[in-house]
């Protein structure tokens, strides 16, 4: 299987208790300590474009292979995806629909 | 009492304290003003950050740090210290070999710069040998185009000194004063931590392992437990400089590296932060070098590398840092290195742990600076056992106070924020 770069979106209590109540807990992981992250893989391609696209983000080579410091804003874009697909693979509509705008 | 700084040489003092003789001196001098990159070098050259160096290095040393990692005269040197100028501004201040040029910052004296050198230098060959690569988007390598044609080499004197602005102010120490606050707290092993960060667990616990590593031969009876009675400390060295967007803001690293110490996660007598005017350049390994130079000016013993000092992307292998130092020979670098693997949160151990001796290798969860500041970012509290409450609340305030709303380094901020120091009228 290719390798996948993850966007953590990590989410508050309000946000958690939404999940809960809408039946997507199951998507959460716990890391650091117990805190709920929502890991939205990306391929390589899609993270290469997600750089592009913001080039305040930065790409965590060295330690973690995540994709970091995207602004809230877009962040909340892909949670709300997630939760209106049901689903961690939402990143090639992502940018399918920043790119139309 | 004369000091002795790196390379075992004097440590290098060019300051005129007295007003009058310093408006008597510059009296009559051609000026050219400085940025504010120059103008930090200078301040930090005067003071002795950089002894032995006593002022923007000439063409010799120059070479010897780029082709050897050494001056001219054989004292290990990693990063050159240029004054790049070019022709037309040359021909705009008059300037030739032999001049003495009054520096100005601000429309304010700052520095006499006595011109001994003006030289041309092949950058192309100055970024591999320095940075390993030619590649323009290393941001030391871009900088190191930047350049402009031509270098001036020659001594710096500082005629004014920098008024260090809130809340910077306390933690603004010359080597002089962090030597003489050693002596005062009785300090006689000091570590440093290298910083351009807010302190996550991770951090806190890698100035653990290397205070602990830096007491580990001394007998248990001077390793004191009642406060106030340390023989040794950490100090947390922030650098202070250039930013881009994205970074902690100064303020923030400053203040909450001290809030550390503020909530008793160090004793008060064994942690101290101060603060270092310099640009990060990136170069990894020659990086980590320069750090120990400065570290060694300002009096300290043992200086902690962790994992990637000082790099950025791919550039260097994460421990690339610590074989460089270890190829030095332990008698041209006089501060002891304490090599420190990281540390992540293990959830089997419930705890922050070593990579290095936890056996629960699959579990682990490393937390870099960059996943930290995501978390932020993304308006959500860590964890204490991640991030400790008291310095999230720290780096809150700051984010109101100066970060214009944020505690990272924005377009508002690059464009508004008051620099760290000021020249004033002389």
């Amino acid at each position: 299987m290719a390798e996948t770069f993850p966007i953590n979106i990590w989410i508050n209590e309000e946000r958690f208790n939404a999940l809960k109540n809408a039946g997507l807990a199951d998507l959460l992981k716990e890391e650091l300590a117990g805190m709920k992250v929502l890991i939205v893989p990306c391929t390589a391609s899609q993270r290469d474009k997600i750089l592009e696209l913001y080039p305040m983000a930065k790409f965590d080579a060295a330690t973690t292979k995540s994709i970091e410091l995207l602004p809230k804003a877009v962040k909340d874009q892909i949670y709300n995806l997630v939760v209106e697909k049901k689903s961690m693979e939402v990143m090639d509509e992502f940018i399918k629909s920043v790119a139309k705008s | 009492m004369e000091m002795i700084g790196h390379g075992g040489k004097p440590l290098v003092e060019q300051v005129i304290t007295d007003k009058d003789q310093a408006r008597k001196v510059i009296k009559d001098l051609k000026t050219m003003p400085v940025s504010r990159q120059m103008a930090t070098e200078a301040i930090g050259i005067a003071y002795g950050f950089f002894s032995p160096i006593e002022g923007f290095m000439k063409k010799a040393d120059v070479e010897a740090t780029c082709k050897k990692m050494e001056l001219a005269d054989g004292t290990v040197w990693s990063i050159p210290i240029v004054y790049d100028i070019s022709d037309q501004e040359i021909a705009d201040y008059k300037i030739q070999q032999g001049d003495k040029i009054l520096l100005t910052y601000d429309g304010n004296p700052l520095a006499i710069f006595d011109i001994e050198e003006i030289y041309t230098y092949d950058k192309e060959g100055m970024a591999q040998d320095v940075y390993g690569t030619k590649e323009e988007k290393h941001p030391g390598v871009k900088r190191t185009y930047a350049y402009k044609d031509k270098f001036l080499g020659g001594k710096i004197t500082l005629v004014n000194e920098p008024k260090i602005r809130e809340p910077f102010t306390s933690y603004f120490l010359t080597p002089r004063q962090h030597r003489e606050l050693f002596t005062k707290k009785g300090w006689q092993r000091i570590v440093a931590h290298q910083t351009r960060n807010v302190p996550h667990s991770g951090h806190e616990w890698l100035m653990k392992h290397a205070y602990i590593a830096a007491h580990g031969d001394l007998p248990v009876e001077q390793q004191e437990t009642l406060e106030g009675r340390a023989i040794s400390g950490v100090l947390v060295n922030c650098i202070v400089g250039e930013k881009r967007t994205g970074d902690y803001i100064d303020e923030a690293i400053v203040l909450c590296q001290d809030e550390l110490r503020k909530s008793g996660y160090f004793r008060n007598d064994i942690h101290m932060v101060t603060m270092t005017f310099w640009d990060m350049r990136y170069a990894g390994p020659r990086e980590a070098v320069h750090h120990a130079i400065i570290r060694t000016n300002l009096g300290l013993t043992h200086h902690m590398f962790g994992r990637d000092h000082a790099g950025v992307g791919t550039y260097y292998h994460s421990y690339q840092a610590h074989h460089l130092l270890m190829s030095i020979p332990k008698e041209k670098l006089n501060i002891t290195p304490i090599y420190v693997l990281e540390w992540a949160y293990c959830p089997h151990c419930g705890e922050v742990t070593c990579v290095g001796l936890c056996g629960h290798h699959k579990e682990l969860q490393k937390f870099s600076g960059t996943k930290i500041r995501s978390i932020i970012m993304d308006e959500v509290k860590p964890t204490r056992l991640i991030f400790r409450p008291e310095v999230f609340d720290v780096v809150m305030e700051c984010s109101k106070k100066y970060g214009f709303g944020s505690p990272f380094v924005t377009t508002q901020y690059l464009e508004q924020a008051k620099p760290a120091f000021s020249i004033e009228p002389l």
